[in-house]
């Protein structure tokens, strides 16, 4: 039997695992990429601002030196350059990596920005300015990505108003930064700036709470952390103009009348989906009313041959996501379409200080599904290792099934929840219960007792939880 | 030791009546079962109280606690500096740790709390 060729449009998380998966399955694998490999989560989001949330939580924990018994003379100070170059040097190990697992499997990379020409056909401008080439696969597939939204309101000039692209490199932490969206993006920056000494960060937002998306709690208690932090959050609120002002201060209007003047604006309020100028109209792909690349379960589009996956399919936006997404389509390309993508248990991670570790529904996402559910609740400060860290903040919460105790969804805010959500995406994902997880002996001393005893309190049985205590 | 002059509801805050004005914290007992306090969420003023109603809650490194005021009214003052220095409260619970102060709706609420010799018993009896 020939090999299969397949041609990936863009070598962001999906494209370019869908890309590793799809040499080992035994095809011959082009990938078109116009900026770098690793897209955006690797160049200009999961990563580089990992870095800055990291060099955030060691100068904090500096701070707090003295009271782990640490005598630190002189105090710290931020070095924004080695900072920048740390980021930098993570960034192009990491690329490198990509560069090289390409290089060992026998992928083709093609530096230059590719459009479908036909089902079959890429047209590629190449990057080095050499000229065109076009690119012929049996399969294709398109995972172009997004980029942050830009309207009229916020029109980015990438230096008073910018995006999360710009705000990840600085040459100096802004005194004074306003930023538009408390969602995931704005939040982690928020922490960061804030963290590294700017003086005032707001956040406005046009819902009434921060984090909109998660559990109702949760967002609770990060507003809370954001109150302590001194953060300001406000809910509730629409800009409608910023301008510029020539003292170089930025000056942002909002309904009602207030005005908020800072030295920059960061405007974080979604992102837009890259599917436009890749030819899709020479095909029979079709999109949705936001621009996004319809698919069917086997993440193939209207085209027989073209399959999409990440961002620009329009669903929940990360990286992981696309990664599994590019999986499951290389499988379907393979081995013809014999497997429907899961979207059941898709932990996530948002990297505020402390961080917030979910996965699976939210209270309130349960009550509009009608399901009766437990709720279980624990905090971290209970914990002997929370103590020793010094982390004492945030909670889990657990949502369990009334009626089957399954476990529906399990949130968290605290130190490394990122990581330890994942035994909850594990005992969702094998179908356990409440209870079961409960019972299965726990570590100790670590933070993933926590999840033990939440668990437990789904049944009013936490050791640590004195019992009347309503949370 | 209990102030003489405070009067004390159980959920462990006290009351300091000055006319129609109460100024309310938590008491020493409260500070010490809390442990070291590191954030105290303060109400807006103008807010509206109810008696046994909730003011505001507190953060210690053991427990996340409310803070419960003795009296209804509305709060005309807020000690904002526990903001900054909560430890303030495991300090100075009677005085430098005061958390709001409330112009009263009904003063006759008075008579239901606790005088210092009544709580200091009631602690004792509770511990």
């Amino acid at each position: 039997m020939a090999e299969t060729k397949i041609a990936i449009l863009g070598a962001g998380p999906g494209g370019y695992v869908a890309a590793i998966r799809a040499a080992q399955l035994g095809a011959k694998v082009t990938v078109i990429e116009d900026a770098e490999v690793g897209g955006t989560c690797l160049n200009r989001g999961c990563i580089p601002t990992k870095t800055l949330v990291a060099t955030t939580e060691v100068y904090e924990k500096v701070k707090e030196a003295a009271s782990f018994g640490i005598e630190l003379e002189g105090g710290a100070k931020l070095n924004i350059p080695k900072i920048m170059d740390r980021q930098s040097k993570v960034i192009s190990t990491l690329v490198k990596g990509i560069r090289g697992l390409f290089k060992m499997h026998g992928i083709e990379l093609i530096e230059g920005r590719g459009a479908l020409v036909d089902g079959k056909n890429i047209e590629v401008t190449l990057k080095d300015g050499s000229g065109k080439r076009t690119v012929t696969a049996d399969k294709i597939i398109i995972a172009t990505g997004s980029r942050p939204a830009e309207i009229p309101t916020f029109p980015f000039d990438h230096e008073k108003i910018i995006s999360s692209d710009d705000a990840i490199c600085f040459s100096a932490v802004p005194k004074r930064i306003l930023i538009v969206g408390a969602g995931v993006i704005g939040s982690e920056f928020a922490c960061v700036f804030k963290g590294m000494g700017s003086e005032e960060v707001t956040m406005v937002e046009l819902m009434p709470r921060c984090l909109s998306t998660e559990d109702p709690e949760i967002s609770e208690m990060m507003a809370r952390e954001f109150k302590k932090k001194k953060i300001k959050l406000i809910l509730n609120a629409k800009i409608e103009k910023v301008t510029v002002n020539d003292d170089g201060t930025v000056t942002s209007y909002m309904e009602g009348g207030a005005t908020v003047v800072s030295d920059q604006v960061l405007v974080s309020i979604g992102r837009a989906l890259n599917t436009k100028g890749i030819g899709i109209e020479n095909t029979a792909v079709k999109l949705g009313k936001r621009g996004e690349i319809l698919v069917n379960e086997y993440m193939e589009t209207e085209e027989p041959g073209i399959y999409a996956i990440g961002d620009c399919v329009g669903g929940i936006m990360l990286a992981h996501l696309a990664s599994a997404e590019g999986l499951c389509a290389v499988e379907n390309i393979m081995h013809g379409n014999v497997k429907k993508m899961d979207y059941r248990v898709i932990p996530a991670g948002i990297f505020t200080l402390p961080e917030i570790g979910s996965v699976g529904l939210r209270e309130h996402e349960a009550n509009d599904k009608g399901i009766k559910v437990k709720i279980g609740r624990f905090a971290l400060r209970g914990l002997g290792k929370a103590q020793a860290m010094n982390e004492l903040a945030g909670m889990v919460k657990v949502i369990a099934d009334a009626e089957t105790d399954k476990i529906l969804g399990v949130h968290i805010m605290g130190a490394h929840s990122t990581d330890f959500i994942h035994e909850a995406a594990v005992a969702m994902a094998m179908g356990a219960t409440s209870k079961q997880v409960a019972e299965m002996i726990h570590s100790h001393p670590t933070l993933a007792e926590s999840v033990m005893e939440a668990m437990e309190d789904v049944h009013g049985m936490a050791i640590h939880v004195p019992p009347a205590m309503g949370k | 030791m209990n102030p003489a002059d405070l009067k004390y509801h159980k959920e462990h805050s006290w009351v300091k009546v000055d006319g129609n004005r109460a100024t309310i914290g938590i008491t020493d007992y409260a500070q010490e079962s809390l442990g070291d306090i590191v954030y105290i969420d303060l109400p807006e003023a103008d807010a509206q109280v109810e008696a046994d109603g909730e003011i505001g809650e507190i953060e210690s490194t053991k427990a996340t606690s409310t803070v419960i005021s003795p009296v209804s009214g509305t709060i005309v003052k807020v000690n904002s500096e526990l903001e900054d220095t909560p430890e303030t409260i495991n300090e100075d619970p009677y005085g430098k740790g005061w958390i709001v102060v409330v112009e009263m709706d009904n003063s006759s609420e008075l008579s239901s709390l606790m005088d210092a010799e009544e709580y200091g018993k009631f602690v004792e009896e509770n511990k």
